[in-house]
């Protein structure tokens, strides 16, 4: 006992509670012990359900001794999950089809793992180009990266209506839209589903009209831009849409737009590939008229604007066994299981890796192959396309995207123009000031 | 020991006294529950509101009152604020007047009639979400029957749009939130209209009285305790309601329909602002409680007379 | 004599208008459940199916974990009622028929609690769970739905018994019996419609409770019915209407069967000539 120094103890008593930690700490694997990996997602209609069991399935299979246990998330419960998960420390391994802006906000508040090893996985060069560059929000570091592509706001002709309308060539700019709407509508049918709902869609389908023309809602360094003629064009444009729209559209969100269209009340839609495999099961009469374009724009010069959501992988920091879950972030884009899950929702969930999309396993699917056109029309819309977190290759990421949805700050200027016919003077600088606000916050 | 009970000396049973303590003991798993589960979460909502909170991490700054400042200045709180309140005195009015002449329907002889209280209270066993998605398909424009039914009667030439304009969206709203909570005020006057004991109601015939002065001289006091709580709960629920305006019109158009609890889940959720979020929830809290005493106060006034 | 028949057919026609007015979402989910997906949308809408088919209950019966959520929501709302209308009736029993000081304040305390919205509640609650260790279990939200089940059970058992008059008890005490066996004997029996009632609201609102199970259980082997049915068929850009109404049906059905046999308890007349003068 007298032999030993102060110093000694000190050391053997570290030593100890060292090793007794390590015998404590959970995660810590031993050949014989199991691996849990959470994986949370948002998209889990039962037909999703299967693709995900099966890569459940393969990722054991291939990694004994490692469980995947999935469970579900919503869209509006997201929010408040991840809260209480990042609060707790609770936190998945893997969470999927979240919304970038999602991606980027929790990023910008250090909660979030870089994705570069996993692009690395998964190779870089099998992405459609600039599919990652909505989540570099940090340069040089991934966020996280797209599962899958949505077109969100393709155009949907019923060609059967412009032939009896005397309409031979697709709508390239407004003008030619309005009137070939003005020309189908009739006879119980209207021209377009548009929102004017106090809702996202609204806010997200009008962004795309500012784009539309040339406008855009921030600058490249995130100054409010909303004070400007393509503006004021789109309030008014999208305002002398509202009479071709049902009367019901000042509450449309996207299940009424979407059902509008496919049950034939509308003769053009806005919405994503999903209208494909809703169509072929609620209204097959009129699967064979459906083609699939790009949104006009106010004139030929501006080029289109198509919206994606970029649907997310992304990895909490904190998250239990990282190299696990990186590997099985990397397994979900493995060919058999990733086709299996983009054949859930066909059209609507598109592949970003180009070399999936050459995949005849991929196209072997009969929504697929009925509207090839369409659906590769669509992968190419969506892997060039932008969203309010990013609306052009030159600007910067916008982390407050989510917020500024969610403040209804834009679907509300559409409401006061159209609906309440507030002069627009007002309603672009309310809005302006809206929008500084909540980017100073 | 006896000089303790102050207020109670002197008055009724000598055996209340005594059994004080077992009364306290009935009462105690309850205060222990509301004490271990509620009043952690209500000191962090009161906590919370005195800081500027970023929801995913729950970390912030402290500002003391900024954001009662904040809101006390913001037009957008006041018209929510305005809405609830028009909200919860009009449903909960359709509530309670539906509520008791069902009740008073289903007290009757009719046919099937287990079969007819159980169908009354569908729409209280529906879960929310599930009757606003029903709700929004029978309202809508195109496909939905309602419009259609309408305009096979004659009564509408073009569809109305029940839930993206004023008045109508407000309308809208009462009158399923009507439709969805009455059950809860037929359940507790069915249960208590059964026992009124039928002699009084005789009493009351023999004495030349109609139908009406039979219900507002022996029902209706009879039904007043009853009553008085089910007004109570049902404002404070009806007060609180997220799910059914959210869904049905998600406050719109514009902020014409939005309540304080949207205000609260858009400022949590949507942008992130716990400490905002927290401080609406405490103003609506003590409006609420301003609401509870001052309609008890009254009760108990009337109680006494 | 003819006109009481008039007047019965009469009334028995409005009533039964009035029921099938409010119940109309009802028929109307139920029919959507059994038309094929093409019948949906139809414009102008149909009421009645061209075609009956079942498949989408068998898809939802088979193929989702429909069961196993329903199985949770039945645990879960009848641990929840037993609880609380456990407690709720001893504390109501305590308000109204003893004496103690504090007793008016303790009763609005209760209640007190109750006025502040779930979404505030919400995070702490979820917090207090993980440090408890029973987070993302059904355990976990038998008690928070305790928590916002029973301020409510108190008061209104409060208020039901508050209607059954005192001279019972006191009759029973003269006789001899404790208070508690006074309490079994005669208050329970008399309180019975009001404590039915009381359960059928508990687990009715343990039975629709989404925004506390959405976020503080997430695993599919605790999930209830609510979160369960809405995570999987409904999300932002589509709904599975067609299994969403079966799935409605479903969830639907065993608070009917449970309130149809509850009716006879509900109904019982203890009331009715129990007290003279």
């Amino acid at each position: 006992m007298s032999i030993l120094t102060k110093g000694d103890l000190t050391r053997r008593a570290l030593g100890g509670l060292a090793a007794a930690a390590a015998v404590a700490a959970p995660g810590v694997a031993s050949a014989q012990a199991r691996t849990t990996l959470r994986w949370w997602s948002p998209q889990t209609a039962p037909a999703q359900r299967e693709a995900y069991n099966f890569q459940i399935r393969t990722f054991e299979e291939a990694n004994p001794g490692v469980r995947v246990v999935f469970e579900a998330t919503s869209d509006e419960g997201y929010p408040a999950q991840m809260a209480a998960a990042f609060a707790s420390g609770q936190v998945p391994s893997v969470v999927t089809h979240l919304p970038s802006f999602a991606v980027s906000n929790y990023w910008q508040a250090g909660l979030l793992e870089p994705f570069n090893d996993v692009i690395d996985m998964i190779g870089p060069q099998n992405f459609y180009d600039g599919a990652n560059r909505v989540y570099e929000i940090t340069p040089g570091q991934y966020a996280g990266t797209g599962i899958g592509n949505s077109a969100a706001n393709a155009m949907w002709l019923r060609r059967d209506l412009m032939e009896r309308a005397g309409i031979s060539a697709t709508p390239r700019t407004w003008d030619q839209l309005r009137d070939a709407c003005r020309r189908m509508q009739g006879g119980g049918v209207f021209g377009v589903p548009l929102p004017y709902g106090r809702n996202s869609m609204t806010s997200l389908v009008f962004i795309c009209f500012v784009h539309g023309a040339g406008g855009q809602i921030f600058t490249p360094d995130l100054q409010v831009a909303v004070n400007s003629d393509a503006f004021r064009n789109s309030l008014e444009f999208y305002k002398s849409m509202r009479e071709f729209a049902p009367p019901g559209a000042t509450s449309y969100s996207w299940g009424e737009s979407l059902t509008a269209f496919v049950s034939g009340a509308t003769a053009t839609g806005i919405y994503t590939g999903r209208v494909l495999a809703n169509v072929a099961a609620q209204n097959p009469r009129i699967a064979p008229f459906i083609t699939a374009h790009e949104y006009p724009t106010v004139s030929a010069s501006v080029p289109h604007w198509t919206f994606n959501d970029f649907p997310s992988v992304m990895i909490p920091k904190v998250a239990p066994n990282m190299p696990m879950a990186k590997r099985f972030a990397a397994h979900l884009f493995r060919a058999d299981g990733y086709i299996r899950q983009l054949h859930a929702a066909p059209g609507h969930v598109l592949p970003v890796l180009k070399t999936i999309s050459a995949m005849p396993e991929y196209q072997a699917n009969p929504i697929i192959q009925a509207n090839r056109a369409a659906v590769d029309l669509m992968s190419t819309m969506a892997a060039s396309g932008h969203n309010l977190g990013w609306e052009s290759p030159r600007h910067r990421p916008n982390t407050k995207a989510g917020q500024v949805i969610a403040s209804h700050a834009i679907s509300e200027a559409v409401q006061r123009f159209v609906i309440n016919n507030e002069p627009i003077a007002q309603v672009v600088s309310t809005t302006a000031q809206r929008l500084e606000t909540l980017m100073r916050a | 020991m006896a000089a303790q009970h102050g207020t109670a000396a002197g008055q009724g049973n000598p055996l209340d006294h005594k059994d004080a303590l077992l009364g306290v003991m009935l009462i105690a798993p309850t205060v222990l529950i509301f004490c271990a589960v509620i009043v952690y979460p209500l000191v962090s909502a009161l906590y919370l509101s005195l800081f500027r909170i970023y929801t995913p991490t729950l970390q912030g700054n402290f500002v003391g009152f900024a954001n009662y400042a904040e809101l006390a200045g913001s037009p957008e709180f006041w018209r929510s604020l305005l809405n609830t309140a028009v909200w919860t005195v009009l449903t909960l009015t359709l509530q309670i007047v539906f509520g008791i002449a069902a009740a008073l329907m289903l007290n009757q002889a009719m046919l099937f009639r287990s079969l007819a209280r159980s169908l009354i209270l569908f729409p209280y066993f529906v879960s929310t979400v599930v009757a606003v998605l029903v709700w929004r398909w029978l309202f809508n424009d195109l496909y939905g029957i309602l419009n259609h039914a309408a305009m096979w009667a004659g009564i509408l030439d073009m569809p109305l749009d029940w839930l993206g304009s004023m008045p109508n969206s407000m309308i809208s709203i009462v009158l399923v939130g009507a439709w969805k909570y009455f059950p809860f005020v037929v359940i507790a006057v069915l249960a208590r209209l059964q026992t009124i004991p039928e002699p009084l109601y005789e009493a009351a015939r023999i004495d030349g009285a109609g139908a009406w002065s039979r219900f507002t001289d022996v029902t209706l006091p009879q039904l007043r305790e009853v009553l008085v709580v089910v007004v109570l709960l049902r404002a404070i629920w009806d007060f609180k309601e997220f799910d059914l305006i959210y869904l049905l019109t998600g406050g719109g158009p514009v902020i014409a329909t939005q309540t304080l609890p949207l205000m609260v889940y858009k400022e949590a959720f949507g942008l992130n602002e716990m400490g905002r979020a927290s401080a609406v929830a405490v103003v609506m809290m003590l409006v609420m409680l301003v609401f509870m005493l001052l309609y008890l106060r009254v009760n108990r006034a009337q109680d006494q007379r | 004599m003819k006109r009481s028949i008039l007047g019965g057919i009469a009334f028995n026609l409005l009533a039964w208008t009035v029921v099938f007015i409010v119940a109309f979402p009802l028929v109307w989910m139920v029919i959507t459940s059994v038309k094929p997906q093409f019948e949906l949308f139809r414009i102008p809408p149909t009421f009645w199916p061209e075609q009956i088919t079942f498949e989408h209950y068998t898809r939802l019966l088979f193929e989702t974990p429909f069961l196993t959520y329903m199985r949770n929501s039945l645990v879960l709302s009848s641990a929840t009622t037993v609880l609380v209308v456990g407690v709720a009736t001893l504390g109501a029993h305590s308000l109204v028929r003893f004496r103690y000081r504090g007793r008016e304040v303790l009763a609005q305390l209760v209640l007190f609690t109750y006025l502040l919205p779930s979404v505030v509640l919400l995070l702490p609650l979820y917090l207090m769970m993980v440090w408890l260790g029973v987070a993302n279990s059904l355990f976990s939200l038998v008690i928070a739905y305790t928590s916002f089940a029973l301020p409510y059970a108190l008061w209104l058992l409060r208020s039901f018994m508050q209607g059954i008059p005192e001279d019972l008890e006191s009759a029973a005490l003269v006789d001899g019996a404790t208070r508690m066996e006074a309490f079994f004997d005669v208050i329970l029996p008399q309180a019975l419609p009001g404590i039915i009632s009381t359960c059928l609201f508990t687990f009715i609102l343990s039975w629709n409770e989404y925004l506390y199970a959405l976020v503080l259980v997430n695993t599919d082997a605790a999930r209830p019915l609510t979160t369960g049915v809405m995570s999987m068929l409904v999300s932002a850009f589509n709904i599975e209407w067609s299994l969403l109404m079966a799935a409605s049906v479903m969830m639907s059905i065993p608070l009917i069967i449970i309130f149809a046999f509850l009716q006879k308890f509900l109904t019982r007349g203890f009331g009715a000539g129990g007290v003279k003068g």
